[in-house]
């Protein structure tokens, strides 16, 4: 990952851990899936993550991303958000 | 200003002024006794929570006087803001709280300055008077043409909700976890001619969770419910902090790719078949609840065993039903570049068994073990 899209997870980190309630998710690894098993996203936090992704980054990833390729996994999501800002 | 007749979008939800609208006199300035509540506005309160419309309190007081105007009026807000922030604050918290639209919104308050800020910051919102307030039961805006049973509760369905958040912010430990341990259960059925009327009420009210983008009429929903090539499903939920009824449903079209009515399922195959899911729509009162990811893996489940070998949803895309694009995408679902319904919507499709052996996709989202499906009734 490049600096920005390593700054950029770190945030991401947090914010799904406000989003979720779950702090454990701070220190989860880059290629660790945002949906299923991996983190668990559901359409409740996904909504809050985009929203918030939104507000901080000005990057609106719904409509970007018709497929929500992006939130394959936090390494995804930040990759994507950091080629845009 | 008060009756814009021309505008008749359904208001959900009813936001009201306390000092001298919903009582007659100021809560902190009437001494040891609070006032009395002004007995018109409380009789429209109960009127249109009767009719489902969701009633909450935005007031500069302590979150006491809220609870005094729920004793006057026998009823839980859906949302109250007490506090000191300015008024268009308070109904943005209460607006993304319940999931309304500003354009779903009316505001009640004897202030014409509040009622001038609230105008000017939220354009969308209904901003009356309490004497106009008092006339809205008759107006169209307040009167939605089904009321059911579901609706006449929803007042209390959200304040258990509120309950429920509570105990999620207490609780520390996964989602799904967290559903088991609150007891959730989601009950998948066959449709009913009965449940005809919230199955309409759902077309007509849901957003976030739709994948129509629009209402269907309650003729079209009739003619799918007695349809040989569909089956309709509804989605029930509860759990220990109440039950909140009829959240959701499903149309599975039986062939392929096909939405005319009384279609027949076909003999014979022998290249792989897709079926159809034309319509999902659900409560916003279901997310976070793992009830939509419940229905999807059913669906995808059920589809499989009736011999498909790929499930579509045409969803067409609309600023607020985000929500249901990521219930998509979790459950695997992918928009193909250029593949579009006849009627414009976008073909989520994902894979039920594997193109080499035919078996069952490894990645197909498994139905939590807290649902019930029609076969174990």
């Amino acid at each position: 990952m490049t600096a920005t899209a390593d700054q950029v997870a770190g945030a991401l980190r947090d914010l799904l851990a406000e989003v979720t309630g779950r702090d454990e998710l701070r220190t989860i690894p880059a290629a660790t899936p945002l949906f299923g098993g991996g983190v668990g996203l559901d359409s409740l936090a996904g909504t809050l993550l985009l929203r918030q992704v939104q507000r901080r980054y000005g990057v609106d990833v719904a409509a970007a991303d018709l497929n929500l390729d992006s939130l394959e996994t936090l390494a995804t999501l930040a990759a994507f958000i950091a080629a845009r800002i | 200003m008060a009756s814009t007749a021309a505008d008749t979008t359904l208001i959900k939800c009813v936001v009201w002024d306390i000092d001298n609208t919903l009582l007659d006199g100021v809560y902190l300035e009437s001494g040891e006794r609070p006032p009395p509540a002004n007995p018109a506005l409380l009789g429209v309160v109960r009127e249109l929570a009767g009719r489902g419309i969701l009633q909450a309190v935005a007031s500069k007081n302590p979150p006491a006087a809220a609870e005094y105007v729920e004793q006057l009026a026998g009823l839980d807000f859906a949302a109250a803001e007490c506090g000191w922030d300015a008024k268009p604050d308070a109904l943005g918290r209460i607006a993304a709280g319940l999931g309304v639209a500003d354009v779903e919104m009316a505001f009640v308050d004897d202030d014409m300055l509040e009622r001038a800020e609230v105008a000017a910051a939220l354009p969308g919102v209904l901003v009356l008077t309490p004497e106009d307030a008092a006339e809205a039961a008759s107006w169209p805006q307040f009167s939605p043409p089904v009321v059911t049973a579901e609706a006449r509760r929803r007042g209390q369905l959200y304040a258990e909700r509120s309950r429920r958040q509570t105990a999620a912010s207490d609780f520390t430990g996964s989602r799904a976890e967290f559903l088991r341990h609150v007891g959730t259960r989601v009950t998948i059925s066959a449709a009913a001619a009965a449940d005809l009327p919230r199955l309409y009420e759902l077309s007509l009210r849901t957003h976030q969770l739709n994948s129509s983008g629009e209402p269907v009429t309650e003729e079209e929903l009739g003619s799918l419910l007695s349809s040989a090539g569909h089956e309709v499903t509804t989605v029930r939920l509860a759990d220990d902090f109440g039950d909140d009824g009829l959240v959701g449903a499903a149309v599975l079209g039986l062939t392929e790719a096909d939405e005319t009515p009384g279609a027949t399922v076909p003999a014979a195959r022998t290249a792989p078949l897709a079926m159809t899911v034309p319509l999902v729509m659900m409560s916003c009162r279901a997310l976070g609840r793992g009830t939509l990811d419940a229905l999807l893996a059913w669906l995808c489940r059920s589809a499989a065993a009736a011999g498909a070998d790929f499930l579509q949803v045409p969803c067409r895309l609309t600023d607020r039903n985000v929500p249901f694009r990521l219930a998509l995408a979790g459950a695997g679902f992918r928009a193909e570049a250029g593949r579009r319904a006849p009627d414009g919507r976008v073909l989520f499709s994902r894979p039920l068994t594997d193109a080499l052996t035919g078996a069952l996709a490894g990645d197909l989202p498994a139905v939590p073990d807290y649902v019930v499906t029609p076969g174990q009734r």
